[in-house]
């Protein structure tokens, strides 16, 4: 048992009661993941287009990367680039001792990123503007330049996503190291999956540009190339992103049966059929393409497809929120030798979250007769409010997940039973001492009283 | 905040390198992030300045301030991304829990600049050539704009350096405040520091552009001669701005301060603005030059030294933090991947784009590659190629073995 801990590093919590902090960072990482995805794979594909466009000197397929490029610039760069910090501050204010984890083991990964990020951006006003304006040897270097450098952004990025759902390898527990961390079988089937999604992303947003062509023969050439990648990317990485899960763990496999929803499988097939069925549909009949469908597909697919995923990933990771040793509620909850890393589940037990948390004000460091339904509340916001909406509103509130129940006895022995014990799969273990699963149990059954008070 | 709970308030996962690299390069990319921020805000203003005049030469500026504006904007956000990391990975404590005291800013910020880049190019679209009587008021909400989100960052930035003062932000009487909705401290005279800073950069900046122009556009004297006065005005006249605004951040510091105005630093600071001041003397630099922008960079990267040297005075001086206490678990090949990447790939990268850019920028029609631009391209790509066979090498290496 460690009583050595005084004080443990735990920060303040920011409570958002309407949708919870957990789903700001899912809609701003959505967004970024729709344009990221879209901007990778598109330059992915304007490498290709300039490069054949160089070859066989077809000016009118270079006007194409130019206006493809364009409108990337404005959609996918402003969007990518401002929600990429997005993700930060965001994790920062839902979880900021999940991302510091992130943070201190991956900043020189993430340097590295930042590295290729900026030669990308530079990359792609390059591509725009010296359209026509440098000889064709030079544009096609700018263009793989760019090219790689953005594929290279998604290498690390997946790498450091791996990490935070699962290490790699074991062996990082114990001997450290940043690549034991990164790099699993799981890291390598994310790139396949990840860059097939990437290339069908790239053709949706492509087709949104073939839309606006006036030349018609070039405008058909251009729809049929770009469905044949829609569907490839679709297809091969649904198969990749199967695979993918089969190298992980049985445990994030069971959990990730036992917390989606029984539609969500059939759900993303249904999406994968739509997207497939979208471009054969275009193979057939490539006139049929105008603007307003390209765009509703564009957005619609991608946010219908990347939802699920995001959240398969989430659920797969609980309890924790990082490298399985931070919990969801901000608790380091496993020893990890090789940093000098010390699980604070013992000294939590020992001496309660009242005692050790820094920002729990002086009154209620001790549980007495005035103060129990506030320390109760204190101890909801450090524990459960990373998952759960404290009322009626948000995510798996307790006005659901206790069904109203008053009975505060009742309550004081299911978290004592399920809780404490962690027993409850999917959840932290919450080691709260006698008289704080007291206080807790005393605040749960008479919110409606509390929010009547504090409203 | 006691110093036993700032240091438990660490993460206990260690640095992968020793505090003072991160320290370092958290000040040189402080001072390319500020660089950019202030070309872009004078460029916004004087495309803005351009949009509702009615003079000649201010509407003439008005479109390449505006295409100057637009990728500024995109490099003060990337160039951005790496304090923003250096700040997370030395200073956690104090940056997390300013972040979470005012969530809600920290999430708007993202609102906030997404609306102003897109208000920004909505001026550049529907507008061009000094814009349409409506499209230039997007551009006026784009400034108010990227100017709030300036806010935000200085008021977390202040924020962290108030740690005595967090407990009553977060439970103000002793109740939990876990709504975020709060910006809790600001020093007004340090934000207009570095918001003024724009027009002495900006003006360099113009000098520099009537540089470049005078290859491109020999004939065009009176304007090229205008663009140049305009840009010796801005550096004094801002420059003066700036020492006011200097004297009124000094004057507003906490006590937790006390004695950093007339510290060496403080002087450095003083002598380094006086220097912006009288760079068009120096340069004498009516027909322009880079000299004034070489100059003012550097001027930035003082000051950025500077107001590191604060949060030292604070966070060391006053509440005993050390950061060469940092618990450090090396990481060789991480530290080796950055820096070869950061000179190998980034160096030849950057040093091709901007060759070719600069080239084809001066070259009326096109541009035909010179065989050293050829090779620096050459070197880059092969870079490129390198690192990613590397990355492949190392991840079959840890997963077989
Ligand atoms: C485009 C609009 C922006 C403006 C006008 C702006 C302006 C500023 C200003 C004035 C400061 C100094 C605050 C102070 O020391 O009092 C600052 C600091 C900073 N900014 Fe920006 N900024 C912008 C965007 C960004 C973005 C997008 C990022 C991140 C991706 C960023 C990252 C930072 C960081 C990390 C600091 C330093 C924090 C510290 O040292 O504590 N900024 N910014």
């Amino acid at each position: 048992m460690d009583n050595s801990m005084e004080i443990l590093g735990l920060y303040p919590t920011w409570y958002q009661p309407a949708l919870g902090s957990g789903w700001v960072l899912g809609i701003i990482a959505v967004v970024h993941v729709l344009a990221s995805h879209t901007s990778v794979g598109a330059a992915l594909v304007s490498t290709w287009l300039a490069t054949v466009a160089v070859r066989r000197n077809r000016p009118e397929l270079l006007e194409y990367v130019r206006r493809y490029g364009v409108f990337l610039l404005v959609f996918s760069y402003v969007l990518g680039s401002i929600t990429g910090p997005g993700i930060w501050f965001s994790a920062t204010v839902a979880s900021p001792r999940g991302l510091s984890a992130l943070i201190h083991s991956y900043v020189w990964w993430w340097a590295t990123e930042w590295v290729f990020f900026f030669i990308e951006v530079i990359g792609i006003y390059l591509l725009v503007y010296l359209a026509g304006k440098v000889d064709g040897r030079s544009y096609l270097k700018i263009a793989w330049i760019f090219g790689l450098a953005s594929w290279a952004t998604m290498l690390i990025i997946v790498g450091i996503l791996s990490f935070m759902m699962w290490p790699g390898q074991e062996r990082w527990f114990t001997e450290g190291g940043t690549l034991n961390g990164f790099f699993g079988l799981y890291t390598f089937a994310q790139i396949l999956s990840r860059t097939c999604f990437m290339l069908m992303a790239a053709a949706l947003a492509g087709g949104l540009i073939a839309a606006y062509l006036r030349d018609g023969a070039f405008r058909l050439e251009m729809t049929r190339k770009l469905a044949w990648v829609g569907i490839l990317g679709a297809v091969l990485g649904a198969v990749f992103f199967q695979w993918g899960l089969t190298t992980l763990p049985e445990s994030a496999q069971l959990l990730m049966k036992t917390r989606l929803p029984g539609s969500f499988v059939p759900a993303m097939w249904a999406i994968l059929a739509a997207i497939v069925v979208y471009f054969a549909a275009l193979l057939v009949r490539p006139g049929a393409l105008n603007v307003p469908l390209a765009a509703g597909m564009m957005v619609g697919l991608l946010i219908f497809g990347i939802w699920p995923e995001e959240r398969a990933r989430e659920s797969m990771r609980k309890p924790y929120v990082a490298g399985q040793f931070v919990y969801s509620n901000q608790i380091i909850a496993r020893d990890v030798p090789a940093l000098g890393v010390k699980s604070e589940l013992p000294a939590l037990e020992a001496r309660g979250m009242l005692a050790l948390h820094p920002f729990i004000p002086q009154h209620l460091r001790r549980i007495g007769e005035g103060n129990e339904l506030e320390a109760g509340h204190a101890l909801a916001i450090v524990y459960c409010s990373n998952c759960h909406g404290l009322g009626t509103t948000g995510t798996r509130p307790f006005g659901e997940m206790f069904a109203g129940n008053r009975d505060a006895a009742d309550i004081e022995r299911f978290i004592k039973g399920a809780l404490v014990t962690g027993n409850m799969v999917n959840m932290p273990r919450i080691p709260l001492r006698d008289d704080e699963a007291h206080a807790l149990a005393q605040f749960i059954a008479s919110l409606p009283l509390w929010h009547s008070i504090t409203r | 905040m006691d110093i036993d709970t700032l240091y438990a308030l660490r993460s206990s996962s260690g640095l992968p390198s020793h505090p003072a690299v991160f320290l370092v390069l958290l000040v040189l990319t402080w001072a390319l992030h500020m660089i950019a921020v202030h070309v872009m805000l004078g460029s916004t203003a004087l495309a803005l300045t351009g949009a509702f005049s009615s003079n000649a030469n201010w509407r003439r500026l008005a479109g390449p301030m505006l295409d100057t504006a637009k990728v500024a904007v995109s490099l003060a956000i990337v160039i951005g991304v790496a304090p923003l990391l250096f700040v997370q990975v030395i200073y956690d404590p104090f940056w997390y829990v300013s972040n979470v005291l005012s969530a809600r800013w920290a999430i708007a910020f993202i609102v906030i600049l997404l609306t102003a880049y897109w208000a920004m190019y909505h001026h550049y679209f529907v507008g061009k050539e000094g814009g349409s009587a409506t499209s230039r008021w997007s551009l006026a909400v784009s400034l108010a704009l990227l100017l709030v989100a300036g806010f935000i960052m200085h008021a977390l930035t202040s924020q962290a350096l108030r740690p005595e003062l967090w407990m009553a932000w977060y439970a103000p009487e002793g109740h939990l405040e876990t709504a975020g909705s709060g910006i809790h401290e600001f020093n007004l005279g340090r934000y207009l520091f570095f918001i003024v800073l724009a027009a002495p950069v900006t003006g360099a900046w113009l000098l520099g552009c009537r540089r470049y122009l005078d290859r491109r556009e020999p004939r065009d004297a009176p304007y090229l001669d205008w663009i140049a006065a305009l840009g010796n005005r801005l550096m004094t006249a801002g420059g003066f701005a700036a020492l006011i605004c200097y004297a009124g951040w000094m004057a507003a510091l906490p006590e937790s301060a006390a004695g950093f105005p007339v510290s060496f630093w403080s002087i450095a600071a003083n002598a380094s603005i006086l220097l912006l001041i009288v760079i068009p003397a120096l340069f004498r630099s009516a027909s322009g030059g880079y000299g004034p922008f070489v100059t003012a960079a550097g001027v930035i990267l003082v000051l950025a030294t500077v107001r590191e040297a604060l949060r030292h005075r604070i966070l060391f001086g006053t509440h005993g933090y050390e950061l060469s206490t940092y618990a450090v678990n090396l990481d060789w090949y991480s530290n080796a991947l950055f820096c070869l990447t950061f000179a190998g790939v980034g160096g030849f990268a950057i040093a091709y784009s901007v060759a070719i850019a600069w080239e084809a920028g001066k070259t009326p029609g096109i541009y035909t590659a010179s065989p050293r631009v050829n090779r620096l391209g050459g070197f880059a790509l092969a870079a490129l190629i390198v690192w990613v066979a590397q990355y492949f090498f190392f991840g079959f290496l840890v997963i077989t073995r």
